[in-house]
């Protein structure tokens, strides 16, 4: 249908090398001038001499100077057409350890470019696409401006380091400054060597195409045989088959000693539960107080308001007297923290056997989420629900505290009070009748 | 080319070799040390998400020991006196104070501590987009199963270590993390109570329970973490790197470039900018200001308080879970227990069986070092979609108050369409997903058998009409390609090719540079990219 329209085979493996640059002579001694045919090359730059060095650490065979070792030629690089990459450097040095010699590099300016082919070679290099010369690969100007363009990013780093000490001795560390100028500073001084680093790799070292081939992971069979027979030998060796009362025994001993692991992890704590969850700080009588330590009485809320409020445990002093003793440690707050809530009168359906323990519209119930324990700290005054900021579950106030959305399944825990002769509230049943807080296995 | 002689064994040798000769001597070392600095790694932008977590862990580290040196991790409660005025003379632990410290009182240490929560979060997010690409690509497939379950644990100690140190501080969000983790932990069968008053000595909120979480933190998870992500190099190193198919890529070789000297450098460099990227994060980026939540009150708790990113799955899911409470026999299950420790169980466990199951289902159990592209494998990828919606819905979910705070929507409706939406996106995304790659499957078998359609209508001398197709280019390397003329500018006066001249242009294309390949043009100059260009 469409063979009118190219030349090429329309597939994967036809047209190839469209981007790539031809393989003409021309071309040709324009890539090898890179790779440092250095006749041609001292012919076009006059300022070669010095830059040689620098710009070719490899010889034109690809022997390192530095000896950092390419092992290299690999085994399938199509060498049949002359076209093809020449793999840089076949094997330099044969010692022990390139037996077999695994990768293969290709550089920009070996040669021109395989065919590009989707194939099943078994291994090799075949069809690998070299990148194209770089300006800085075939113009020493463009090479020297990468150079000092790198440079550059390294001193902007200094200049960051130098920045990031000054501001930290010199700079003053209540200002608002200091730690935006730490941090710019800092990501100068490090970035200014990453992006250095980068542009160095990128520009200035050989762009390669190196093949590597992989190895199989499974052994060959007889390896297995060997290994398995091996170790079926030593554990015969050592008996266990044959000796079951050292077997049984040894196996007990191991298990034994394992739970010795119960040990440690029960000594993580001297504080058994028994039933510390069923109970709060919250005793008889105890008055309510606030966060900020006042006693709270009647007519100290008006309607619609809230308070947050932590047991008063009362205290006979030696004279007889009574004083109460605030609780507001982090401790009973965790558990003992209740909200106090003045409902307009006659909006309040208390639950049954519950009707006398608020006063003048004033319900206590725990703050503490039945759901995850979080407080249970936004309240809506127009329909009197409490919601909790955690994971949203509401509830109503005017039904006992019931939750009527959000995850949670139980009510608020209700605190009975009651009003004593001089206005205060205080606890008239001591503590709650529930566990307050997040549900547990042992709570029925 | 010739073939190289051997070099010559240096008589007088330098010091660096003289180095090298002494470890030899004792270690011997050269012919592994060339085999390892010979590695070859390929070359993808996608394999370099793990090297973000791998280099976030380092700033970490660096970070970390930093703080340690000034954090307290005490619950003792002590007076402020420090120079963050507001909170003059509140009583507070000294974990808190000690971290208001680090961000007032003591050098560098705000832009530390900052740095450190970036990267925390940089971290997890890493490994999680690190962990997409392995999916979607099949990178997991054998014989990489082992790394893919060292992956996994990696992410799920990863949130741990992070939630842990979120917890830290003592402030008031970390405190009301800490109770929900309480009553999480209450909410198991049987072992709950016990497990909570075991792990935070005694009833939240525990008898001196920061310093363990310390020594969690600073070195138990770190510890296992290292060890771990040792792990995960070497048998990457072992096991040699996945490639995706290209030219000249096949099933038993590893195309790219060499560990030493290109691959090190590129990645040093990229270390680098992590780390220079983390720096400006915490520097200029405000995170976790804890000096405005103030000291951990049990009583107390602002409104959309919102934990760190990688929870809010959790936080989500509690949210959307129904008050399905079970009770009886005298007993009681929370409803809490279910999103928060059996779902992520579920979800967990069937992330680290993935690759044994597909391998059972397909029963393919070849060995590959070839990626995938998603589309070609289209349950795997719309299982992945499916998974990554139901992950979006929790994660949503997780900050729903707020959204409907920001929208004025209904809470409520949030938590129903929450609900709902956990049910129903994923299977569309499912069904959405793999119709995509079906599609895309279609359409590349109709590009190899037909070539592009050029949108050029031709009649042929019998009338019929036809389409020309152009032929599929050949397979491009995948690095990146722009045009290397990109210094020789033309005027934009109507001669040029319209691309522009200047320094904004010029610096444009520099910057450009940095991230992309240049490409040779052919002769006929710079090909203008279709529809562009001037008129």
């Amino acid at each position: 249908m469409s063979d009118q329209t190219g030349p090429g085979t329309p597939g994967p493996a036809g047209s190839g090398g469209g981007d790539q640059p031809g393989d003409s002579a021309q071309e040709r001694v324009h890539y090898a001038g890179y790779q440092g045919e250095p006749a041609d090359k001292s012919d076009q730059d006059s300022m070669s001499s010095i830059f040689k060095r620098a710009k070719h650490p490899v010889d034109t065979s690809g022997a390192p100077v530095g000896g950092s070792g390419i092992s290299a030629g690999g085994p399938d690089v199509p060498a049949g057409t002359s076209d093809g990459p020449e793999a840089l450097g076949t094997p330099p040095n044969q010692t022990d350890s390139t037996r077999d010699p695994e990768t293969t590099v290709m550089r920009t300016g070996d040669a021109g470019v395989a065919q590009p082919t989707y194939g099943t070679h078994a291994r090799g290099g075949g069809g690998l696409t070299l990148r194209p010369p770089r300006a800085e690969d075939v113009d020493r100007r463009a090479e020297r401006r990468a150079e000092r363009l790198i440079a550059c990013w390294f001193l902007i780093s200094v200049v960051g380091t130098v920045g990031f000490v000054i501001t930290n001795f010199v700079g003053d560390k209540h200002q608002a400054y200091y730690t935006p100028c730490l941090g710019s500073a800092l990501g100068l001084a490090v970035g200014g060597l990453g992006i250095g680093m980068i542009l160095w790799a990128k520009r200035l070292m050989p762009h390669e195409q190196a093949v590597q081939d992989r190895h199989e992971f499974t052994s060959p069979k007889e390896e297995i045989a060997v290994t398995e027979a091996e170790i079926t030998a030593g554990f015969a060796d050592t008996g266990l088959a044959r000796f079951p009362l050292l077997r049984r025994t040894l196996l007990g001993a191991g298990t034994v000693l394992g739970g010795l692991i119960v040990v440690p992890l029960l000594n993580l704590t001297n504080s058994k539960p028994g039933k510390k969850l069923d109970h709060t700080s919250w005793v008889k009588g105890s008055r309510l107080v606030t966060g900020d330590g006042r006693l709270v009485k009647l007519g100290d809320i008006s309607i619609g308001g809230i308070e947050t409020v932590f047991p008063a445990i009362p205290v006979t002093e030696a004279d007889g007297t009574t004083t109460y003793k605030p609780k507001t440690d982090v401790h009973t707050k965790a558990d003992s923290t209740t909200l106090l809530i003045r409902l307009p009168p006659g909006l309040d359906r208390p639950r049954k056997g519950r009707e006398n323990w608020s006063v003048e519209g004033i319900v206590a119930y725990s703050k503490i989420c039945s759901h995850a324990g979080c407080p249970v700290s936004l309240y809506e005054q127009q329909t009197h629900h409490l919601l909790c900021p955690c994971h949203q579950s509401v509830f109503d106030v005017l039904d006992g505290c019931r939750a009527i959305f959000g995850p949670a399944s139980r009510s608020l825990p209700q605190l009975a009070i009651a009003a004593d002769d001089e206005g205060f509230l205080y606890a008239r049943n001591g503590d709650y009748d529930e566990p307050v807080g997040a549900a547990f296995w042992e709570r029925s | 080319m010739t073939t190289a002689s051997p070099p010559e064994f240096v008589k007088r040798p330098t010091p660096v070799r003289k180095a090298n000769r002494a470890i030899d001597e004792r270690f011997g070392t050269q012919a592994g040390l060339r085999r390892n600095l010979n590695k070859v790694f390929p070359d993808h932008w996608s394999f370099m998400i793990g090297e973000i977590a791998l280099y976030s862990f380092i700033v970490l580290l660096l970070t970390g020991i930093y703080l340690t040196l000034f954090f307290d991790p005490s619950n003792t409660e002590v007076i402020y006196h420090g120079s963050y005025v507001p909170l003059k003379g509140v009583e507070m632990s000294r974990a808190y104070a000690s971290t208001l410290d680090i961000s007032f009182d003591t050098r560098a240490g705000l832009v530390f501590r900052q740095i450190h929560h970036w990267a925390a979060l940089i971290f997890v997010a890493s490994i999680v987009v690190h962990l997409f690409r392995v999916f979607f690509t099949g990178a997991y497939r054998k014989p990489r199963e082992v790394n893919w379950l060292i992956g996994v644990g990696l992410l799920i100690l990863a949130i741990l270590e992070g939630f842990a140190g979120y917890s830290l501080p003592d402030d008031l969000l970390s405190g009301t993390g800490l109770r929900i983790a309480a009553s999480i932990a209450q909410s198991i069968p049987i072992i709950g109570t016990w497990a909570s008053f075991l792990v935070f000595n005694g009833e939240f909120p525990g008898d001196n329970f920061l310093p363990r979480l310390y020594v969690i933190h600073i070195l138990l998870v770190p510890g296992v973490l290292l060890a771990l992500i040792g792990a995960h190099m070497g048998i990457l190193w072992h096991q040699k790197h996945t490639d995706f198919p290209g030219p000249g890529k096949t099933e038993h070789n590893v195309v790219g470039h060499r560990v030493f000297p290109v691959f090190a450098v590129k990645s040093g460099g990229f270390f680098m900018m992590v780390f220079a990227m983390l720096a400006l994060l915490g520097g200029l980026a405000q995170i976790n200001p804890i000096w405005l939540f103030g000291p951990y009150d049990p009583s107390n708790v602002s409104a959309a308080s919102q934990p760190d990113w990688y929870i809010g799955f959790l936080d989500g899911s509690t949210r959307l879970m129904p008050p399905w409470e079970f009770r009886g026999l005298g007993h009681t299950i929370p409803a809490v227990f279910w999103p928060t420790a059996v779902l992520p169980g579920i979800l967990f466990t069937l992330l680290a069986l993935y690759p044994f199951l597909e391998a059972r289902f397909t029963g393919d159990t070849k060995s590959y070092n070839l990626l995938q592209r998603p589309r070609e494998a289209p349950t795997r990828t719309a299982l992945g979609a499916m998974s990554i919606s139901f992950y979006l819905v929790l994660w949503i979910s997780g900050g729903n108050d707020v959204i409907a705070k920001t929208f004025s929507i209904s809470l409520n409706a949030m938590t129903w369409s929450g609900r709902i939406g956990l049910i129903i996106v994923p299977p569309i995304a499912y069904a959405i997903t793999k119709k995509i790659c079906l599609s895309l499957q279609a359409k590349d078998a109709e590009v190899d058998h037909h070539g592009i359609e050029t949108g050029i209508i031709r009649q042929l001398p019998s009338g019929e009409f036809v389409e020309d197709h152009r032929p599929k280019p050949s397979p491009v390397p995948d690095h990146p390609q722009v045009p290397n003329d990109r210094f020789a500018l033309p005027s934009a006066n109507g001669h040029g090719n319209g691309e522009g001249k200047g320094l904004a242009r010029r610096a444009g294309k520099a910057v450009s540079g940095f991230f992309v390949e240049e490409k040779e043009t052919g002769p006929g100059g710079p090909s203008t990219p279709v529809g562009g260009g001037k008129h």
